[in-house]
């Protein structure tokens, strides 16, 4: 059998957390069928870009030691086709690419690249940067990523991540056309099950029986609720340590409370931005076009849907966001309760561990024993002697 | 924001950069702006403007051509962390997409180091920890513990086990070393800076003013009572000069305070490490470059002005803490309150940074020569 690596490189926020889970939990039944989804823990692949990238992250990144170097030697040692997913490598520059792409051996190498239109990838990446402790206003969101010279970090991250023709040409530059996927989003409102057909048509994983069920999901989150979330993390940015913000306000907050208010009016852009993406989307459109790579959907999905009506979060009235405060405020109570109840339960079991010391030490024998052993502690020659005789007895310590 | 046009300028083919390249390998320090030769391209890729800058500025700095296996390592590295990507250089036909072209003789001190960190942490890798030096423990040692001040403590530790005087053993008394809290929270940003990394100074001090709280280290009394130190067996240690009587020995090495840019270029270094060895391993690591950072006579890193209020207040409460909880205080808890503002560096300067990063790169006897004792 010839050997095939698919690599999915991007973008992000294009379904991808759902398909990484799928191929995670069905690991086996993939291996079953040749194909090679190698992953210990379901981040592993995202370890791998941080490495492969030199990408510090807020601390994860101490887990991401030779990663990558693991995850191609796993790659070159499967004789059929394997798959790597994951979407920060969209940022990876020219010499990294060449560096990835010369560690997978000689197998033949389809590049993936799942993407939406602008005009939902905006919004979406402005909640990604706020849910990533980020207290950027919309409007300065916009006026950045707007900005030609890139020169800002949010800027630059951004359309390395979302510029689909330069991604394309960084990692495709040495790749036949036809051996370059582009897999589009469905537009808004299309059936639910396409993303996930053109993935698997994409991946070759129609006909498996995998388990499709959603259990990890990156949701997002409605107008007032991420108003609510940048305001949060303007106070607490600077005093929350990364460790701690992700599970109390990432996960607690965002994933499982704000998210579930799903009846709130959802971001999209103003007019102006609106049709300054479309602009852009459509030049896009057309330069994919004339590289024929092989396109799962259709390049007008990449247009993106008309404008409709525009809240802006930067002026969402306190009334608005007092609901999902409560929420907030809820959620964060019982996370609270929760915590205490571990520390309670801990104590407790220090307290036991403590009495059953106590209870061995209360002989008569010990107690003589331990008045010795203070007394030769308390000078030199008694702590020189005390040292020799548990040399004598094995105990030292 | 549109796609950019194709607009090459006279002389300004891709052969020109490969030229540039080919010329600063071998040790060319001419800028990009006055360079006209061409070269056949040797790799597909074209190194980052960032990589390219750096490497001429340090055949600038070597006076002559450093060897070609370095320049390869200065091309090829990454510049680290979440900031812009490789950029391409000015004057070239610009690519429709993808970072804007910049002439590199304009890219910040910030952009350089965030790829002259990558090479001095993969140098720092290759060179290893150095060995540790220890002795046979001393029965007749007195038994302690060390809190407080790191960078007292974790000299005075590693002198220590040198000669036989480790930490530990049964019933040891709790030394807590003490500063002015100013100089304290300075050394216990430095140190972590020459072990797991920090964020940055400023945004440092920032979160642990805005929780009005003091970092672990520098809160004495939770130190002490975390290693579970008894009012007899506690000695809070304000007056250095009499930290060695503590402990049991007749005196112990100065301590040199590393400099503002030292710090922050161990940050950078820190983080970087930490993608290339297992947690445990970076310490050690990171101790090693502690004790081999060339010398720059740049200040240490200083508490501004508009942190001063709260460290003056964090002082005067942590005192009080300390004589509420009635610990013996060998020296004057007076110390503890912070000096008059004295000549320290606010925060580093990248451009004194860089000077050292670069320094560190094209000599490399910091990591060839005999570690000496900091």
């Amino acid at each position: 059998m010839s050997r095939r690596v698919l690599l999915h490189v991007g973008c992000p926020k294009t379904g991808t957390s759902y398909l990484q889970d799928v191929l995670f939990r069905n690991q086996s039944v993939l291996r079953e069928h040749d194909i090679l989804y190698p992953a210990d823990r379901f981040d592993a692949h995202f370890l791998a870009a941080l490495d492969l990238m030199t990408l510090p992250w807020g601390g994860i990144e101490t887990e991401a030691v030779g990663a990558w170097d693991r995850l191609a030697e796993q790659v070159r040692e499967w004789p059929g086709t394997s798959i790597v997913s994951h979407e920060i490598f969209a940022r990876a520059t020219p010499t990294q690419v060449e560096r990835a792409l010369a560690s997978l051996g000689d197998a033949e190498v389809h590049l993936v690249l799942s993407a939406r239109d602008l005009v939902r990838q905006i919004p979406a990446e402005w909640q990604e940067n706020v849910k990533h402790r980020s207290h950027i206003t919309y409007g300065r969101f916009l006026r950045t990523i707007r900005d030609p010279e890139r020169d800002s970090r949010i800027g630059s991250w951004f359309w390395a991540v979302q510029e689909v023709p330069d991604i394309l040409e960084r990692w495709g530059a040495s790749l036949p056309p036809e051996h370059v996927h582009v897999v589009t989003l469905p537009p808004s409102g299309a059936d639910r099950g396409e993303l996930w057909r053109r993935f698997s048509r994409t991946f070759g994983l129609d006909d498996l029986p995998l388990d499709l069920t959603a259990e990890r999901e990156n949701p997002s989150l409605g107008v007032p609720e991420t108003a609510l979330l940048r305001t949060v993390n303007e106070r607490v940015t600077s005093i929350i340590a990364p460790p701690d913000y992700r599970p109390l306000v990432r996960e607690t907050l965002a994933h499982q409370t704000l998210s579930r208010r799903v009846a709130s009016t959802r971001l999209g852009l103003a007019p102006d931005d609106h049709a300054w993406a479309r602009e852009l989307s459509q030049g896009w459109i057309d330069v994919l076009a004339e590289r024929g790579y092989d396109v799962v959907g259709s390049l007008d999905d990449l247009l993106g849907p008309d404008p409709g009506p525009f809240a802006d979060p930067d002026s969402v009235p306190a009334e608005d966001l007092l609901p999902p405060a409560l929420d907030a405020i809820s959620a964060l109570l019982v996370e609270a309760a929760r915590l205490r109840a571990v520390e309670e339960r801990l104590h407790e079991e220090l307290r036991e561990a403590r009495e059953e010391r106590d209870h061995a030490r209360l002989t008569p024998t010990y107690r003589v024993k331990r008045k010795v052993v203070t007394t030769l502690e308390d000078s030199p020659a008694g702590r020189g002697t005390l040292d020799a005789y548990r040399r004598l007895r094995h105990r030292t310590r | 924001m549109t796609a950019r046009e194709p607009s090459p300028e006279p002389g300004s083919d891709p052969g020109r950069a490969h030229g540039w390249v080919a010329h600063l390998r071998s040790g060319g320090t001419t800028p990009w702006r006055a360079w006209s030769g061409v070269a056949a391209p040797t790799t597909r890729a074209l190194p980052g403007a960032q990589q390219l800058e750096l490497l001429r500025r340090i055949n600038a700095t070597a006076g002559v051509p450093v060897p070609t296996a370095l320049a390869d390592r200065v091309l090829a590295a990454p510049a680290a962390g979440r900031g812009k990507a490789d950029l391409p250089l000015l004057g070239l036909p610009a690519p429709s997409y993808g970072p804007r072209p910049v002439d590199p003789a304009r890219i910040s001190p910030h952009e350089l180091l965030r790829v002259a960190s990558v090479v001095l942490a993969d140098d720092l890798v290759d060179l290893g920890p150095d060995p540790v030096p220890t002795s046979w423990a001393r029965p007749w040692r007195r038994r302690f513990q060390l809190v407080g001040d790191p960078l007292v403590t974790v000299a005075a530790r590693e002198h220590l086990r040198a000669r036989g005087r480790p930490e530990g053993g049964p019933r040891p008394f709790v030394v807590a070393v003490g500063a002015p809290l100013d100089d304290l929270l300075a050394h216990t940003w430095t140190q972590r800076c020459f072990e797991h990394g920090s964020r940055p100074w400023a945004d440092w001090l920032r979160f642990w003013r805005e929780r009005d709280q003091l970092p672990a280290r520098v809160d004495l009394v939770d130190s002490v009572r975390r290693r579970g130190g008894r009012r007899p067996l506690v000695r809070v240690v304000t007056d250095l000069t009499r930290l060695p009587g503590q402990v049991g020995v007749r005196h112990l090495p100065d301590v040199r305070t590393p400099g503002a840019d030292q710090a922050e270029l161990a940050r950078r270094i820190a983080a970087v490490v930490g993608l290339r060895v297992p947690s445990a391993a970076r310490p050690a690591l990171m101790r090693t470059l502690q004790r081999r950072i060339p010398d720059t006579g740049v200040a240490p890193v200083g508490v501004p002005a508009a942190e001063r209020e709260w460290v003056a207040a964090s002082a005067a409460r942590l005192s009080r803490q300390v004589s509420r909880a009635g610990y013996p205080v060998v020296g004057d808890l007076a110390d503890l309150t912070p000096r008059p503002a004295r000549v320290a560096a606010a925060g580093p300067d990248d451009q004194q940074v860089l000077d050292l990063a670069i320094g560190m790169v094209v000599d490399p006897t910091w990591r060839t020569e005999r570690q000496v004792e900091r």
